[in-house]
């Protein structure tokens, strides 16, 4: 986990700066590696085996009315996805085949699991970097702005809005979203990554719009970027007004330091004094806060996915749920743990660029 | 802190960077409908209920409509007829006396999309891998063989009397695949097919079928498009292109209204309400809302109380739940849907008679019970809540002295309840496995739904009599009648009270000619004209 201080973020210090540092950096990323293991693989036991607590049945769930009645689609089934094995039989199996990158068929879509991620999270991930990279620069800006005016009329409208931002329920803002922006006024095209006639372009990285652009698909491009604004707008909404609160709480704690007050007494513009000796301590905590929002935004996009039939991983994890696909639940489980520890990852590695005092150790 | 320059210069550039983001596409427009206008490009939207393509393996509300029109069956339905089955790849059939043996001649001429013929051995290949590979739909084959004595004609021969084969063959499960094709995609009827076979992920590419429309693209969760298949027996089809959208049902009705989609499937009668622009295709559905007092004493000696049963039976105000399901919904005057042979009249089925119902009760002896009615508190069908159609039904019990508990449950823990028969009062639903009223012998006691209502074989000589009659019975009149005296028997008697049929409404734009509701299918994309 990371927290908002670097300290307890276990990425402060070295000695030197100098002599160890490559090799401190090895040591911490593999540390971090082995660490990153571990987690995974426990992750996967407790998905495992809260997944088999759940009461149902993965048969009753997938299979019909009359299916269920005969034994030799019962039988095949259990037989396809592995569930005539005995419990633990069944996990030290799944954890094999994911060291050999299978994590099984889904019991939902009948493809691999892994084929399913391949095309599904792309799509969040297009919409979690619109989102984030909109949060941050609406946010910050916010924040800075709400912290520079401290209780003056700006300050006080921007923290009513971003109060508002934390606040409102995703799934009723993207209603409205899409009843005002896109049925009433017809500003912004309604669900799905393209139009309904638009063939997906050229299959590179799987985010519409980089592989629009390196192909050179202009119309494509066009309508990827605009079918992502109406739900990454939404999905922005929580984060632009978390990011805003942070950066100001952050600023005015800043602000409150000596080396602020000298600065001014040198006579540096105020400008000057915000951006270089006040943004960019603050930004440590901003950071933090953004990685986890990151995070956030690529596992928590399910009520977005499902009102803008955004066919991402979030609407795959819902399916997955519900209808008690085992290895779907356990691949997204990975992918999320995994998204974690590695946006914490480079958060932390982050640390040392921002502020050059804070080293690995 | 004073204003600076560079401060509101900072807030500009926040504020503008969202401003652009809106405005950058708001300036933009609408994008255009697709196709609406040329009629080229059909959008139908839908909440999917989707796993797969592959019709041996196929079952879900969605894979059935997108099926219909990729393969064709022996038999079908037009329109929103579903009481008698037509020609489609069989021109005719013959069914013998003792309903075992069923005798179909095929229409000559018919290629697949990719130009090969179809065959009766292409049809044997079909049925017996659905049979064979153990999956969802292999039930419909269950007990039956599929011969070709030659190249135009197929039979189906069951082990035991089966009235409702010509119905079975319509189901898009049984949709008739290009053999050569699929064996060379690993697929196989054999025995083994159910661990041999392994053609589903090419057939989620590419349909091998001949209907009126070939697969494009396929996805479980956003989309799947198709082409129209420009050879088509049955003539060309209306739209070059149709896209299916997986899209929730709130969403459905904006974007019908907006002319983004041309038909929306999943509206329910409250959201259908007020729309204006718009053609509603109005009819109920078939699935039937029930509810089970467990005949079991040892499940519990309240419900297997006859004159309780009677109770409940009279003690549901059914108009008030027609009233709650919206326009279009119906009361299930019996326990087979409306749509079906042998359904029942409007008026024939069980009336709301609160003084009746409490003479029964007060027979019983049970005084003033409590029970726990079980249901599926997270699902809706038809855009009916059990959840709240559980509460309805627990109001108006105790308006006769039944203090009726709520236990609502996840689907899943709930249906492990209800299929091992072990609760006391049961809020379920029942979807037609094909439209035959055979389908509803299931209900019988000891069949697989009575035996989850505690009704096991004996408890009730006469009915099970007038069941056996009916399963072996081929004329249509002799059917309709059985089945109606078996309905009405239930009516008076036994653990099940039929509640409603809710509305199954299609909304499409005008421009959509010949939408019509089917049973099945929901909608037949390939009718559209």
């Amino acid at each position: 986990m990371t927290s908002a201080s670097p300290a307890a973020a276990g990425a402060p210090r070295s000695r030197t700066r100098s002599g160890g540092g490559r090799h401190d950096l090895r040591r911490f990323l593999l540390r971090r590696l082995g660490t990153g293991v571990v987690l995974l693989i426990g992750i996967t036991l407790v998905a495992f085996v809260v997944t088999h607590l759940v009461p149902g049945d993965p048969v009753a769930a997938n299979l019909g009315q009359s299916a269920i009645g005969d034994p030799a689609a019962v039988a095949a089934f259990r037989h396809q996805y592995g569930l005539d094995q005995p419990v633990p039989v069944q996990y030290l199996r799944y954890l094999w085949d994911v060291l050999q990158g299978n994590l099984g068929i889904s019991e939902q879509s009948h493809r691999p699991v892994l084929a399913d991620l391949e095309e599904y999270v792309p799509a969040t991930v297009e919409l979690a970097l619109f989102a984030i990279v909109t949060s941050l620069v609406i946010g910050v800006g916010l924040g800075i702005v709400a912290a520079a005016f401290r209780d003056r009329w700006p300050d006080q409208v921007i923290r009513v809005v971003s109060l508002g931002g934390v606040s409102m329920p995703v799934f009723y803002l993207a209603l409205l979203a899409f009843y005002l922006l896109f049925f009433r006024l017809g500003w912004l095209p309604g669900g799905g990554r393209l139009d309904p006639t638009q063939v997906a372009p050229t299959h590179l990285t799987g985010l519409y719009t980089v592989d629009a652009l390196v192909h050179g698909q202009w119309e494509l491009l066009w309508s990827a970027i605009r079918h992502l604004v109406l739900p990454g707008l939404v999905l922005a909404v929580y984060t632009i007004g978390m990011l805003t609160r942070f950066t100001r709480a952050s600023m005015l704690e800043i602000m409150g330091n000596d080396y602020v007050r000298a600065a001014r007494l040198k006579g540096l513009p105020e400008h000057v004094v915000i951006l270089r000796h006040v943004l960019r301590p603050a930004l440590i905590s901003v950071i933090t806060v953004a990685g986890l929002a990151f995070a956030n935004l690529l596992s928590g996009t399910v009520l977005v996915e499902n009102i803008f039939a955004w066919p991402g991983v979030g609407q795959y994890a819902y399916h997955s749920a519900v209808n008690l696909d085992l290895p779907a639940i356990m691949g997204v489980s990975l992918f999320i743990a995994l998204v974690y520890i590695v946006l914490n990852l480079v958060v932390d590695l982050l640390y040392g660029v921002i502020d050059p005092r804070i080293r690995l150790s | 802190m004073r204003l600076s320059r560079w401060a509101a210069a900072g807030a500009v550039a926040a504020l503008a960077a969202g401003v652009a983001a809106c405005g950058s596409s708001g300036s933009s427009g609408t994008s255009a409908a697709s196709g609406s206008a040329s009629g080229g490009t059909l959008v139908v939207e839908t909440s999917f209920v989707l796993k797969t393509l592959d019709p041996g393996r196929m079952f879900e509300t969605t894979g059935l409509m997108i099926d219909r029109v990729l393969y064709d069956t022996l038999l079908t339905y037009k329109g929103s007829n579903v009481s008698k089955p037509v020609p489609d790849l069989a021109t005719s059939f013959t069914a013998s006396a003792d309903a075992k043996t069923f005798t179909f001649t095929l229409r000559k001429g018919v290629k697949f999309a990719n130009g090969d013929p179809v065959t009766a051995s292409d049809v044997v290949f079909s049925l017996m891998r659905t049979k064979n590979i153990d999956g969802n739909p292999s039930f419909l084959m269950a007990g039956i063989t599929a011969t070709a004595p030659n190249s135009g004609t197929v039979v189906l021969t069951s082990a035991t009397p089966n009235t409702a084969i010509p119905a079975i063959v319509t189901n898009p499960a049984l949709g008739i695949v290009d053999a050569k094709a699929v064996t060379a995609d690993g697929g196989t009827d054999s025995a083994k097919a159910a661990s041999a076979d392994k053609a589903e992920a090419k057939l989620n590419a590419v349909s091998e079928g001949s209907g009126p429309y070939t697969l494009t693209s396929f996805s479980t969760t956003s989309q799947v498009v198709l082409t129209a298949n420009p050879d088509y027996w049955g003539g060309k089809p209306k739209y070059s292109e149709i896209v299916i959208r997986n899209v929730e049902p709130s969403v459905q009705k904006l974007d019908v209204l907006r002319g983004e989609s041309q038909i929306a499937v999943d509206l329910s009668p409250t959201q259908a309400a007020g729309m204006s622009g718009v053609q509603i295709v109005n009819g109920a559905s078939p699935n039937l809302f029930f509810v089970l007092s467990n005949d079991s004493k040892k499940v519990s000696t309240v419900t297997s109380n006859p004159d309780f049963q009677t109770a409940v039976r009279d003690g549901i105000n059914y108009p008030s739940l027609v009233q709650l399901a919206g326009t279009g919904s119906v009361q299930a005057a019996g326990i087979i849907p409306t749509m079906f042979l042998g359904s029942l009249s409007a008026g024939q089925g069980a009336s709301y008679n609160p003084a009746k119902a409490k003479a029964a009760l007060a027979a019983s002896g049970l005084g003033h019970p409590t029970v726990t009615m079980s249901y599926p508190s997270d699902l809706a069908v038809n855009g009916i809540s059990f959840g709240d159609l559980a509460a309805r039904v627990q109001q108006e019990l105790a308006q006769v002295g039944i203090t009726v508990k709520l236990q609502g449950q996840s689907v899943e823990v709930a249906l492990a309840g209800y299929r091992a028969g072990t609760e006391e009062m049961g809020l379920w639903y029942w979807g037609p496995d094909y439209p035959d009223p055979s389908d509803y012998l299931n209900f019988m006691p000891g069949e697989l739904v009575g035996l989850r209502a505690g009704w096991v074989k004996g408890s009730d000589p006469t009915l099970e009599a007038l069941a056996a009659k009916a399963a072996v019975t081929t004329q249509d009149a002799a059917r309709k009648a059985l089945y109606q005296q078996i309905q009405e028997s239930m009516n008076t008697s036994g653990p099940f009270v039929p509640l409603i049929q809710p509305a199954q409404l299609l909304v499409g734009a005008s421009s959509v000619k010949n939408l019509q509701s089917n049973a099945l299918w929901l909608v037949n994309l390939g009718e559209l004209g």
